[in-house]
């Protein structure tokens, strides 16, 4: 297999649009080509992610659509679709081309919008991602899958409330260095802790907003990478999977799929969650951080609130995860999350990062999850 | 050779108060229909195995902002419920107020019928 570089990197600015996925992808894409330093006609393929489109704005087909609006209409497009891991699975299949000798540059990404639904009816289309004969019909939301993960933590490790509010409270500080972020504003724990309940043990501070945005970066071959301004190098990518009935799970205060991913993704790069610098991992919900922080290896099972709330993981931490503000302040348009979180990554690894930069970062690790933790995948993408 | 118990089939039993599990006829594990392989064993010889339907809260939520067309319903709380048997079912808790709810509280199973679509609930055990 070919080395594989991200040389370019776009995103959108976060928050509500009044534009298509379309546009807005190609906004993302025309930013990472011009990062990247070649020409749109150097595009050999481009993977494309969405989730909602054919609810939220009754289109299908949106990748062709997306290379038709951003001026390279001839190009092969892939639409990939694994919930909110959705433009991660497209990074790691753009990088298996490129590996694989198919292509040498490959455009990938995504784009969601989901701000002009009415939230019970966003709410109703991300639970399609659940399961339509058994959670579904009792009601469920994505907010209760992880709220159900949450108080399996809290009972078996004592994991507190409290804990979990120093998961946003982090966040949202790390989001008001970024100018790109939905939320550009720093919240205290006793906001979290007295914000609306949405399902229990979770508050609306625990959760991550709706938002639209659209985010791609450029893959590209090392021969091609090394004419590049600033390659930042893909050392792993893996996937792995889980059941995807949550009452299969026998330990829901765990995400088998990360520890899974992770250990894949460590083993392809002969690394180890030690020689990890900066990391953007999926908070979704601020509980789903802790869980993150410790199937990834980064602490011990059960120790992920304490890491959160001595602030470990806060910039200026031992080990800063989420400089971007993460999924709950930067945003989550979940299509575009996985090729967001990649763009701050390789932000990082070039040190670009300005105010919210990880000082020395050589390492980053790249982990989206998608739906009720039945789908996750791990990245780590290194300077050298 | 095993037969494969099919949702319609697994939800037509469970409207009629029946919840119908799976046991692999090689190493014995637990699941709930419709699955082919085990997961356990990777053998495919499932024998149908009749749940007594009683079981405790292995975690639940109330869900208070609710998908469309669920508003009147909530609060609600939803569960996800160890069966004695050994599985766990995902199901919508009833008939127990919502500040009763707690880990390892025993609870029976109970079909929930809603638009004329079954749906797995679970209420007190008396």
């Amino acid at each position: 297999m070919r080395r594989v570089a991200v040389i370019g990197v776009g995103v959108t600015k976060f928050g509500k649009h009044e534009r298509t996925c379309a546009e807005l992808f190609a906004e993302a894409a025309a930013d990472a080509i011009l990062d990247a330093g070649v020409s749109p006609r150097a595009i050999q393929a481009i993977y494309f992610g969405n989730v909602v489109g054919g609810e939220g704005e009754r289109q299908l087909h949106m990748g062709p659509q997306a290379a038709s609006v951003l001026g390279i209409p001839s190009v092969p497009t892939t639409r990939f679709e694994t919930a909110c891991a959705t433009s991660h699975a497209a990074l790691r299949h753009a990088m298996m081309e490129v590996a694989g000798g198919l292509s040498d540059v490959v455009l990938v990404g995504g784009a969601e919008r989901v701000l002009n639904l009415p939230t019970d009816a966003a709410t109703e289309y991300f639970a399609f991602a659940s399961d339509a004969a058994f959670e579904q019909p009792a009601g469920i939301t994505f907010p209760g899958v992880f709220a159900l993960i949450a108080r399996a933590h809290m009972a078996k490790h004592g994991t507190t409330e409290e804990q979990m509010a120093h998961v946003a409270v982090k966040n949202h500080r790390h989001g008001a260095l970024n100018p790109k972020a939905q939320f550009q504003k720093e919240i205290t724990i006793e906001q979290v802790l007295n914000s609306a309940k949405i399902a229990d043990p979770l508050k609306l501070y625990d959760c991550c907003p709706f938002t639209d945005g659209a985010a791609a970066v450029v893959v590209a071959s090392e021969e091609v990478a090394r004419k590049s301004r600033r390659p930042v190098w893909i050392l792993a990518s893996a996937a792995a999977s889980d059941s995807m009935f949550l009452h299969v799970k026998k330990d829901l205060s765990r995400v088998l799929a990360t520890e899974r991913a992770a250990e894949a993704a460590y083993r392809q790069a002969g690394r180890g969650p030690a020689d990890v610098d900066v990391v953007e991992l999926h908070d979704c919900f601020t509980i789903a951080e802790i869980v993150a922080t410790e199937g990834l290896g980064f602490f011990e099972p059960g120790t992920g609130g304490v890491a959160a709330e001595k602030g470990w993981t806060s910039l200026g931490g031992k080990l800063p995860v989420n400089p971007s503000g993460g999924l709950k302040a930067k945003g989550h348009p979940i299509g575009a999350t996985g090729a967001a979180q990649a763009a701050e990554i390789v932000t990082q690894l070039r040190h670009e990062a300005g105010s919210r930069q990880v000082d020395g970062a050589k390492v980053g690790l790249v982990h989206t999850l998608g739906g009720n933790t039945a789908t996750v995948l791990v990245s780590l993408l290194g300077s050298e | 050779m095993s037969k494969v118990i099919t949702l319609q089939a697994f939800f037509e039993e469970a409207r009629a108060g029946r919840l119908t599990g799976i046991r692999c006829g090689r190493c014995g594990e637990l699941a709930i229909p419709p699955k082919e392989f085990c997961p356990a064993c990777q053998e495919r010889a499932w024998e149908p195995l009749p749940l007594d339907g009683r079981g405790t809260i292995a975690s639940f939520t109330v869900i208070r902002v609710p998908p469309r067309g669920r508003a009147a319903e909530a609060p609600y709380a939803v569960a996800v419920v160890r069966l004695d048997e050994g599985v766990s079912l995902l199901g919508r808790i009833v008939d127990i107020p919502l500040d009763a709810l707690k880990v390892g509280l025993p609870v029976r199973f109970r079909p929930l019928v809603r638009d004329n679509q079954t749906v797995v609930g679970f209420g007190p055990t008396v």
